[in-house]
């Protein structure tokens, strides 16, 4: 992470920079050894707002034109607020170390459709290094839940002007959140069918607390209120919500009928080798048609951020199919 | 936010280092101490090179923690579980042994190398009282971290022997520990133990 924080030193006065999160500094000047000690053990910094006004609304309007979102919210949308906050986040650099055992569950199909079973027994070691961040507030309706960026530079000059969420969870509780992604993360990672044996420790590195800038833009558009938040250290967009298109919607759900009909039937038609193949492209043909038809259904409001119902990118998509063809594909056998 | 001056919990004297790490150790009167969750005296002992090691020396710190082992049950596939009646002294599958822990900055493979391999076969080495102008790495693991790295440790070695583990229930109670700082000689294949 690339944030310094300037201090001088107690024993020559030299100007020492400590990275965010680190307790222990050496003076270039004089060698001491130095100790930051944090509010009741909380290292605490704050990001410099660098966006203007100007540059947030003129960011805005670029993603209003972005995607599938109606296609006269550049015409007809109009700022309404525009204004930074400071959101606290919790962000905690640990390292997982341990075992997870357990076996890979394989099924193969022979030509005349019998099915054998097979099971790989496995041992992983795990030895990671995973960054943690949670917003230490609750943000309402902003959908800001993670921090993106971790770098920049750091000030608290700005607190004085710009309105600052306090922290509300505790440093125990972020801690503890953190592990069990950390943990659920590692889990992931070794794609076991089952897990046996799991020994996993967790070894915080860091942990310090990051008041971020982050604008609030909140529009209008056709007598409805929108809202959307801008990075204010890289000017970019976080969250936000924004009114989607019918034609768009029609499209979507006209391209996946036709889409998923056409790979449904080209299966089917080449399938007298293979049953498995038809198989495949009958649960492929579903998943795509349902995957269209959500869009369709959601498409009326376009959602980015941490929201808990936002639009998904086409890697979650595409993850999404495969998982819907697999539950089709099990429901048939 | 405030920063302080880190000085000898005994005598006072400011601590002076080059290298950034978790414990502090007084050049006056030699004592150890950390700051992890408050001022913390650590044990630890010096190894002494062997007589007429030549080349260029360093040493290494190691966490030497001083663990109540015994395993209850496990299961292992396509192959037999490592006996720990060769490398644990007391009953089978129990005792009391040593497991040590590099505390300096190593990458994944060499932590797993120089871990497994000091546990199994524990140095044999006189002390001396000080590092006699030798370069020292730093120590950059806490006494908790090491702690939890034992266990891992200790799964580590039974995990990569012949046979694929499965399951394994254990109890792993650490007793004591101290640094050690062990010496090495420097070779173009890498650090070698000269003790």
């Amino acid at each position: 992470m690339d944030i310094t924080i300037s201090l001088n030193c107690p024993a020559c006065g030299g100007t020492i920079n400590a990275s965010e999160g680190e307790n222990v500094v050496i003076c270039d000047y004089c060698d001491s050894a130095l100790f930051i000690e944090g509010d009741s053990g909380v290292y605490t910094i704050a990001f410099k707002n660098k966006i203007t006004k100007d540059s947030v609304v003129l960011e805005s309007k670029r993603w209003w034109s972005e995607g599938f979102k109606a296609r006269d919210l550049k015409r007809s949308g109009k700022v309404v607020e525009c204004y930074p906050i400071y959101l606290p986040f919790w962000n905690i650099d640990l390292k997982v170390a341990g075992w997870i055992c357990g076996y890979e569950e394989h099924i193969h199909t022979d030509s005349k459709g019998n099915m054998r079973k097979e099971r790989i027994p496995k041992e992983i070691m795990i030895m990671k290094e995973y960054v943690f961040t949670e917003i230490a507030c609750d943000p309402g309706d902003l959908g800001i839940r993670n921090l993106r960026n971790l770098s920049g530079e750091t000030s608290f000059e700005d607190f004085e002007m710009i309105p600052t969420f306090e922290s509300t969870t505790s440093r125990d509780d972020a801690l503890q959140h953190a592990k069990d992604d950390a943990f659920s993360r590692a889990r992931d990672s070794t794609r076991l069918t089952e897990i046996t044996f799991e020994r996993l420790h967790v070894l915080p590195r860091r942990i310090f607390l990051a008041y971020y800038p982050i604008w609030v833009v909140r529009y209008e558009y056709r007598d409805r209120m929108y809202v959307c938040t801008i990075d204010g250290v890289t000017g970019k967009i976080i969250s936000g919500r924004a009114p989607g298109d019918p034609i768009f919607q029609s499209l979507a759900v006209t391209a996946g009928a036709s889409i998923g009909g056409l790979i449904a039937a080209a299966g089917i038609l080449i399938s007298q080798a293979d049953p498995g193949i038809a198989l495949a492209a009958i649960g492929a043909g579903v998943a795509i048609l349902y995957v269209f038809y959500r869009f369709f259904r959601r498409g009326s409001e376009i959602i980015v951020g941490d929201f808990s119902e936002r639009s998904h990118s086409p890697g979650e998509i595409l993850k999404e199919i495969s998982e819907v063809t697999r539950k089709f594909q099990r429901v048939y056998r | 936010m405030k920063i302080v001056q880190i000085k000898c919990p005994s005598c006072g004297t400011p601590i002076r280092m080059k290298n950034k790490e978790r414990i502090f150790l007084c050049d006056n009167c030699k004592m150890m101490h950390t700051r992890n969750h408050g001022i913390e005296s650590i044990d630890y002992e010096i190894a002494d090179f062997a007589p007429g090691t030549a080349g260029e020396r360093m040493y290494m710190p190691f966490w030497r923690l001083y663990c109540d082992f015994s395993i209850r049950s496990k299961n292992v596939e396509r192959g037999s579980f490592f006996r720990l009646s060769q490398w644990i002294k007391g009953d089978r599958d129990s005792g009391m042994l040593f497991v040590f822990i590099p505390a300096f900055d190593v990458s994944l493979e060499d932590f797993k190398i120089l871990s497994t391999r000091l546990t199994l076969n524990p140095p044999h080495y006189h002390t001396t009282m000080n590092f006699g102008g030798v370069p020292r790495m730093p120590v950059l693991l806490t006494k908790e971290e090491a702690q939890e790295l034992a266990d891992f440790v200790v799964v580590t070695i039974e995990a990569e022997k012949p046979g694929v583990l499965q399951y394994l229930d254990y109890s792993l109670i650490v007793k004591d520990e101290k640094i050690i700082y062990l010496p090495f000689i420097k070779t173009p294949s890498g650090p070698v133990l000269a003790v």
